[in-house]
């Protein structure tokens, strides 16, 4: 196995007394789709608020390409390429769909207040390459035609795909993608199982939170199971499906 | 290149408007006007920084008159007691004013929604207090402050010094334009629409939210700069609580998400005050705050926009008119 474009060790995060990630240890590999899945609460959103920067870890390490994160706010960690998507979508409403997506190549660029205020060069220059690139990101989520609407008035299923394509404008190498099936019909669940295989042939590694067990079977070629806070199996989808504390865990039986 | 699509008739009304504001201090045309369109010219100032902090990022400042008192009083201070030059004075109040905004900016913009609507609410009562204690002349204020002038020239006449204030308030204008359409501006909006995305999106929202409140107390204190050199007196009352209120009613009627809605807010509210609601003598504050709800009820985002709206409106019927004809 290469090494792990992102490590957990011993991750936990307590809020006052509730333990809502206990101890978890995670190797994801590069270049590989992978899933984490657990019932209601097993603490998937949390793990991605640790992993991007929204909490900080109240114990263990999370290492990205062999590099400890520390504190590193969630900005610094989007330049480094680590984003991430919304469960709530979280589209800027006061902006067309095309700006939503130019702002996602904030960390690709760099001029200033300055720049921009007396309209320099370098602003035009960059705006140029800002503009080319949201519309091709644009046009690989297929929301090409869409750019001049404002982003809310969109239908759900689009939003979705918007607010990935504005992740990608980032140019991340690890995405992290928080529940994107949800509230998908059965078309734009298959669009968008498409749209993230072909965001792994871009070669970016894929880490997805999602509840819809058939998407995640199809897709993902690693799960890892949380329960509780803590991670109680991982292995492929067929591996996973099979074992015993996870056909606990969401049957709700004893386990001993 | 980069270019905009903007249709024909803006860059017409633009025109038209740009000749009446040169037009209108000469005798042949509306003399009787320019004291007050120089104070529409200065609220503008404030008002375009305003809209700036609240229409696109979000952030609520109910204290901004304080930030043009600061302007002011600096340079009232250092002309007057220190015998600097003005123009240095001017310079030296907006670095110290953007120093001392910086300063408060990183504790207060922890604050969120109506907490920091309060904070800044606090900050702008403050500074009102130390300008009645601790500046010149205390409440009642000092006068024989300087004029601005360039060489032997000097701004010595309101014909003079409406092109001056023009002058400053348009390239503000343009300048904040400029920022609006770009990265910077993008973050800026990205962070009203959801502080939680940008910050993913690898935007540095609280360095954003300073930068940005640093640059409007900047606007605010050169206006407060030209304003002591305008009517060479400055006292406290100016910078009170009402006169942030009335920018918030400024950057509101204008159009909190639009910069050149500043011009409409402050003509408008200013033509209220001075013309109309003097008569009214202390009722006038029931009338702005009526003002503020009928606005936020029948034109949320403004004058500026809505009469953009109706005259579109207009264009397309007319033109249907034509096509049926």
């Amino acid at each position: 196995m290469s090494e792990p474009i992102l490590e957990t060790r011993g991750v936990s995060k307590a809020f006052g007394g509730l333990v809502a990630v206990n101890k978890v240890d995670m190797a994801i590999e590069p270049g590989r789709i992978t899933a984490i899945i657990g019932p209601n609460g097993a603490g998937k959103t949390t793990l991605f608020n640790l992993v991007t920067g929204v909490y900080a870890v109240t114990e263990g390490e999370i290492h990205f390409r062999g590099k400890p994160l520390r504190k590193s706010p969630p900005h610094k960690r989007a330049k480094m390429g680590i984003v991430r998507t919304f469960q709530n979508v979280q589209l800027f409403g006061n902006m067309t769909a095309m700006e939503n997506v130019m702002t996602g190549q904030h960390p690709r660029s760099s001029y200033g207040f300055l720049e921009a205020a007396l309209r320099l060069p370098k602003s035009w220059r960059e705006e140029e390459d800002i503009k080319l690139r949201a519309m091709k990101y644009l046009n690989i989520v297929g929301l090409g035609q869409y750019a001049r609407h404002n982003a809310l008035s969109l239908p759900l299923g689009q939003q979705k795909l918007l607010a990935i394509a504005r992740a990608l404008a980032t140019e991340p190498q690890l995405l992290l993608l928080d529940e994107p099936g949800a509230g998908l019909n059965t078309l734009e669940k298959r669009e968008l199982s498409d749209l993230i295989k072909r965001i792994q042939e871009m070669s970016i590694t894929v880490l997805l939170v999602e509840h819809d067990m058939p998407l995640v079977m199809g897709l993902a070629e690693w799960v890892i199971v949380l329960d509780s806070g803590s991670k109680i199996a991982e292995g492929t989808a067929a591996q996973v499906q099979k074992d015993q504390k996870v056909i606990a865990a969401y049957l709700g039986e004893e386990t001993d | 290149m980069l270019k905009r699509f903007r249709p024909k008739w803006q860059h017409g009304a633009t025109a038209v408007l740009l000749t009446l504001l040169v037009c209108l201090p000469f005798d042949w045309f509306l003399p009787q006007y320019t004291t007050l369109m120089i104070f529409i010219g200065l609220s503008t100032m404030v008002t375009v920084g305003l809209c700036l902090l609240m229409g696109y990022t979000g952030q609520v400042s109910l204290g901004q008159a304080a930030f043009y008192g600061t302007g002011a009083y600096i340079s009232a201070a250092l002309t007057k007691t220190c015998g600097f030059n003005p123009w240095l004075a001017m310079l030296l109040a907006a670095a110290g004013t953007g120093a001392f905004a910086f300063l408060i900016g990183y504790p207060i913009f922890r604050l969120k929604g109506n907490y920091l609507a309060m904070a800044t609410l606090g900050l702008g009562l403050i500074l009102y207090v130390l300008f009645r204690q601790l500046g010149p002349g205390g409440p009642s204020g000092t006068g024989d402050i300087d004029i601005l002038s360039i060489g032997s020239f000097g701004f010595d006449t309101p014909f003079r010094r409406y092109f001056l204030v023009w002058g400053f308030c348009l390239v503000i204008l343009v300048i904040s334009q400029n920022i609006v359409n770009s990265r910077t501006g993008r973050a800026l909006r990205a962070i009203h629409g959801s502080e939680a995305a940008a910050e993913s999106l690898g935007i540095n929202v609280s360095q954003f939210k300073v930068k940005i409140f640093v640059l409007s107390a900047i606007y605010a204190s050169l206006a407060g700069s030209l304003f002591v050199h305008h009517l060479r007196f400055v006292s406290p009352q100016s910078f009170d609580f009402i006169a942030s209120v009335k920018l918030v009613v400024m950057a509101v009627i204008g159009g909190l998400a639009s910069v050149w809605g500043a011009i409409f807010g402050a003509g408008t509210t200013r033509l209220l005050s001075d013309e109309i609601l003097l008569r009214f003598g202390e009722w006038d504050v029931v009338i702005y705050g009526l003002v503020l709800m009928l606005v936020m009820i029948l034109m949320p985002d403004g004058l500026f926009v809505w009469l953009k709206g109706v005259f579109e409106n207009l264009r397309t019927r007319l033109r249907q008119g034509k096509v049926e004809t």
